[in-house]
């Protein structure tokens, strides 16, 4: 009786998941399928799985993003950003969180606050004192800016679940003796891990993807990021469908592969948690 | 003499562990904010060599500015809808999928990959979606009401927009819960469990103070993107048809760098910081509140 | 731009003081000035050393289509002038020109040469170079320089000309037994529609984008006012000045009686909204219908479904039952891209460099070839005799040899903007013509046109 009843919930679950699964990957698949084409049979025949081009699309499309550099610069920038933002918030975090002190407070507020501003806002003042007046508008810039624009997220994740775990932990460490920076990285940070990677996972995808802060930035072509070299796509009075499609599944691939990737980290990370 | 040494431990302590993410905050977001506040009170039109101090007069004109007002009125209703559906859908696909269905992982990823699709491209696939194939299959299969593209009724094209924002960010913030039910410990299900606590008792009492956390961050977030929103509002309907979608973020953006009334943008950006500050504010103090208390 | 930078150091100086007790002793007017100069000399660097006078410079293109066809030309530009290297930057989509390089100026970070639109022009006059001496400028076509002058300056170089009308499918028509060029009043189109129709295809699709609809489609009655600048500046300040009304005006009404004619054959009737500019090319390419409003930049869109087939022209939209009117003849035509050359940022090898670049275009064989056969490009000059290669240019090309053209009215995104979303109303059916006045004053009485 009672497994019978399991068993439907399970196949109730699974149709629900499905439908949803197909609306949410449709697009995707949509892409994915079209990306074959040229433009002409995208635009004639978007549904049917006929008059592919092979990858005529990948090969131009690769040609025209210079993928290799392109791909070379988006993954050093990426790397690096993500790695500070994750090094220098989670601190920042974890003392925001045991330590009360009235600056403390402001500041989380007041990043909390910052995480509203529309970056319209702040874009022309940010590149006038960048560019205007420090002139130093170049791939490390936009790295340290990254920490600036992502440290307000990934501060408020972590002090959300640094405040779940129990103080008994650290306050027997600091019995033995350890300091702050040793109970934060031998207690705190390995029970943080499935925050980190979610952090990981969210910033690389935001990094990974965004075109309008690199578009300030990055003033040498030689710097140039996937976003930023996909935009030979689109012309003022016509789009290449197939062109573009192509070159988002290039852009996609590797965070898709990440993200696969880290996942089985995630589980990892809380089974490990949980045998302690 | 003690006093002063406990303020240096302090001012160490904070430097070590908040230092560099102070820095990055007041240099990148704090000085250029101040930068921009400075500017709305200039008549600065984003070019020009010469500006000048125009006092309050740019904040005047926002309240008289009724496309301003109708623009914030139309944001809010979106904010709402998408806000609820969003949360409400993430919750439920990450319940699901932390509930040990087969094969969640693979459909964790396929719940994912919206987010994968970036700005103006994410656009032209669903403008496409909308325009073509939503209306073929309603040919085809003679539902009268896709035969008109949603896109093209000022009704419709609000809808297709909160449709579009629920598909994307529902993967992202569902991701932000898993973290939330996977941070519930099994020996609290457990304990609660055998307590018999059972069924919806069991999320009432044990989970939700656990994942409390996440309904923080994922409504936070979810405000602060709606409301911020301009990538797909651009790509998808470009404020029309007739203006009708125009969001608060295309509107200003529009006065600022299209109207080339640079300083007015920036005052009605300042405004709408200042408006959506005071929600989510609002929202994350409450919601913070309601953790301690769990 | 120095004044907002000494109030910046001294807001930055504050903050930092404050927050780190970080000391400020740079003076603010020599810090900008070693950015000027670094910025140059960086410029000069980057270049391959030992070519004592090398120097590169950066083309912001906003015709995302020419790309290639741009960075060809500037290689072949290279050949002649090795010392000069020219690197075209893209201009993505969903940015507007002026705004990206509103952001370049700010970031102090400006290419040579920019393409803008001509109603743009004018915000950048402080920072473009005076061209009046130029020796194209007395090649330049007549009008071809209207829009490009502030305070008495030329600052813009005419980079392209389009023209705007209903694109015809010779093939089409010809299946229905209509001559299109014997159209040049409303009830000639229309019953050109309805023959069209009775050989079981579809008149004619309307674009419902709020550009086509207002700086193109709407804008011809204001072309059709007059065949000279003055007058029609004229009749403009009349709207703007209230003295005179739109609904009482001859040639806007006769225009709009023809966009009632084509919203009945309009091939989306059931949906007008729904027509995008992405999928009206395979609508008109693949002979579905016989006319589509549109400029002749939508060649490269309408090949691809066009096959072998390449008799395509234009006609005029007609404002008039009157054939002899002057609307129903002439083709509305403009420079709708500008080239503007940056002073503030730019070395004098730099400003130079770039002129040099544009006599290139224009007295070179090489750059005529690039201009006109590879970017399909309509010249502003008349010293370039090269055919255009595509249909739709070369029909306009006709209308200009011919004398057959009006001008163009290129106004601000402001008007396209709220003239086009009030023609999307219209086209929808959700206003009457009424209605479509009311806003169209309302767009006029709002001080945007000055």
């Amino acid at each position: 009786m009672n497994s019978s009843k399991k068993k439907i919930t399970a196949l109730s679950k699974l149709v629900i998941l499905s439908t949803f699964f197909l609306l949410y990957l449709g697009p995707m698949l949509f892409v994915f399928l079209n990306s074959f084409k040229p433009n002409k049979e995208i635009i004639l025949n978007p549904l049917t799985l006929t008059g592919y081009s092979g990858i005529q699309n990948y090969i131009s499309a690769a040609e025209k993003m210079k993928y290799i550099a392109a791909f070379g610069n988006s993954l050093f920038i990426t790397i690096i950003s993500v790695g500070l933002i994750i090094f220098t918030s989670s601190m920042t975090a974890y003392l925001f969180c045991r330590k009360k002190w009235v600056i403390n407070n402001l500041m989380f507020y007041g990043m909390i606050a910052a995480m509203i501003l529309p970056f319209q806002a702040l874009m022309i003042p940010l590149v006038s004192i960048y560019g205007g007046l420090l002139n130093v508008l170049n791939k490390w810039t936009l790295i340290y800016m990254y920490i600036g624009f992502g440290a307000p997220l990934a501060v408020f994740m972590y002090h959300g679940f640094i405040k779940g775990i129990p103080l008994e932990l650290e306050e027997a460490a600091q019995i033995d003796g350890a300091n702050s920076i040793q109970v934060f990285t031998k207690i705190i940070w390995p029970i943080l891990k499935p925050t980190t990677f979610t952090i990981m996972i969210l910033d690389v995808l935001w990094i990974w993807n965004d075109f309008l802060l690199p578009s300030l930035i990055l003033i040498e072509a030689k710097d140039r990021t996937l976003p930023l070299s996909t935009f030979y796509f689109y012309g003022t009075y016509s789009v290449d469908l197939g062109l573009m499609m192509a070159g988002l599944v290039l852009i996609i691939t590797p965070v898709l592969i990440l993200y696969l990737f880290l996942q089985k980290y995630i589980l990892e990370g809380v089974v490990q948690g949980a045998i302690k | 003499m003690k006093k002063q040494n406990a303020l240096l431990t302090k001012l160490f302590t904070y430097t070590v562990f908040a230092g560099p993410v102070t820095l990055a905050f007041f240099t990148v977001i704090i000085i250029p904010f101040l930068y921009g506040l400075f500017l709305t009170f200039t008549n600065w039109d984003g070019v020009a060599s010469n500006f000048a101090m125009v006092g309050f007069e740019n904040y005047k004109t926002i309240f008289k500015d009724s496309g301003f007002i109708q623009s914030l009125k139309l944001t809010f209703k979106y904010v709402i809808f998408t806000v609820a559906i969003t949360n409400a859908v993430s919750f439920s696909l990450a319940a699901i999928l932390t509930s040990g269905t087969k094969g969640q992982n693979f459909f964790r990823a396929g719940f994912f990959t919206p987010n994968l699709i970036g700005g103006v491209a994410l656009g032209y696939v669903w403008q496409f979606f909308f325009n073509n194939i939503l209306t073929y299959m309603g040919k085809t299969i003679e539902i009268p009401t896709l035969q008109a593209s949603f896109l093209s009724s000022p009704g419709q094209a609000f809808w297709a927009l909160v449709m579009v924002a629920v598909w994307q960010y529902s993967g992202y913030m569902m991701i932000i819960y898993i973290t939330g039910f996977l941070n519930v410990p099994k020996d609290v299900l457990e304990a609660a469990s055998i307590d018999g606590a059972e069924g919806w008792t069991r999320v009432k009492h044990v989970i939700m103070p656990l994942i409390m956390p996440s309904f923080t961050i994922s409504v936070f977030l979810t405000l602060q993107r709606t409301f911020m929103v301009y990538d797909v509002n651009l790509a998808l309907t470009k404020g029309g048809p007739f203006k009708t979608t125009e969001l608060i973020s295309m509107y200003v953006y529009k006065k600022a760098f299209n109207e080339r009334a640079y300083g007015i943008g920036q005052a009605q950006a300042v405004v709408l910081f200042i408006i959506v500050a005071i929600i989510s504010i609002t929202q994350v103090y409450l919601s913070k509140k309601k953790e301690v208390e769990a | 731009m120095n004044k907002s930078k000494k109030v910046l150091s001294l807001l930055l100086c504050g903050v930092m003081g404050l927050s780190f007790g970080v000391g400020c002793a740079k003076d603010p007017a020599v810090s900008s000035n070693q950015n000027q100069t670094s910025e140059s000399q960086s410029a000069a660097n980057t270049d391959k050393a030992g070519q004592g006078e090398a120097v590169k410079i950066a083309f912001l293109n906003s015709k995302g289509e020419i790309q290639a066809q741009l960075e060809n030309m500037a290689k072949s530009f290279n050949e002649d002038y090795p010392n000069i290297t020219v690197e075209i930057m893209p201009c993505p989509v969903g940015q507007s020109p002026t705004e990206i390089l509103t952001t370049m100026y700010a970031a102090n970070n400006t290419p040579a040469i920019v393409m803008l639109d001509p109603a743009d022009v004018a915000a950048f006059k402080d920072k473009a170079s005076d061209l009046s001496d130029e020796k194209w400028v007395s090649d330049a076509m007549p009008g071809s320089l209207d829009t490009l002058k502030a305070d008495d300056k030329l600052i813009g170089f005419p980079f392209a000309v389009e023209g705007w009308g209903l694109i015809y499918n010779k093939a089409v028509l010809d299946e229905a037994g209509v001559d299109a060029s014997a159209i040049n009043t409303t009830s000639e189109l229309e019953d050109a529609f309805k023959k069209i129709e009775a050989s079981g295809k579809k008149g004619v699709v309307i674009t419902s984008a709020d550009w086509s609809l207002g700086a193109h489609l709407f804008t011809t009655a204001y072309s059709g006012q007059a065949d000279n600048m003055s007058d029609i500046k004229a009749f403009l300040n009349g709207l703007a000045g209230g003295s005179t009304q739109i609904k009482d005006n001859a040639v806007v009404n006769g225009l709009l009686d023809t966009f009632d004619v084509m919203k009945k054959y309009n091939i989306a009737k059931s949906d007008p909204l729904s027509a995008t500019y992405e999928t009206n090319p395979e609508v008109i390419g693949s002979e579905k219908v016989g006319f589509w409003f549109m400029g002749n930049w939508a060649w490269s869109p309408i090949k691809d479904f066009a096959g072998d087939n390449t008799a395509f022209g234009f006609i005029p939209v007609p404002v008039s039952n009157n054939e002899a009117d002057y609307g129903n003849n002439h083709m509305p035509a403009a420079t709708t891209k500008a080239l503007i050359l940056d002073t503030a940022v730019n070395s004098k090898e730099q400003q130079e460099a770039a002129k040099t670049f544009l006599n290139w275009i224009v007295y070179e064989a090489k750059g005529q070839k690039g201009l006109v056969e590879e970017c399909s490009i309509i010249p502003a000059f008349t010293n370039i005799t090269l055919e255009i290669n595509d249909p739709l240019g070369k029909s306009i090309q006709s209308y200009i040899k011919d004398g057959k053209t009006s001008i163009g009215v290129m106004l601000s995104n402001k008007h396209w903007g709220d003239v086009g979303a009030a023609m999307q109303k219209y086209l929808g059916d959700y206003s009457t013509r009424e209605e479509l006045f009311a806003e169209i004053t309302t767009y006029w009485t709002s001080g945007d046109y000055k």
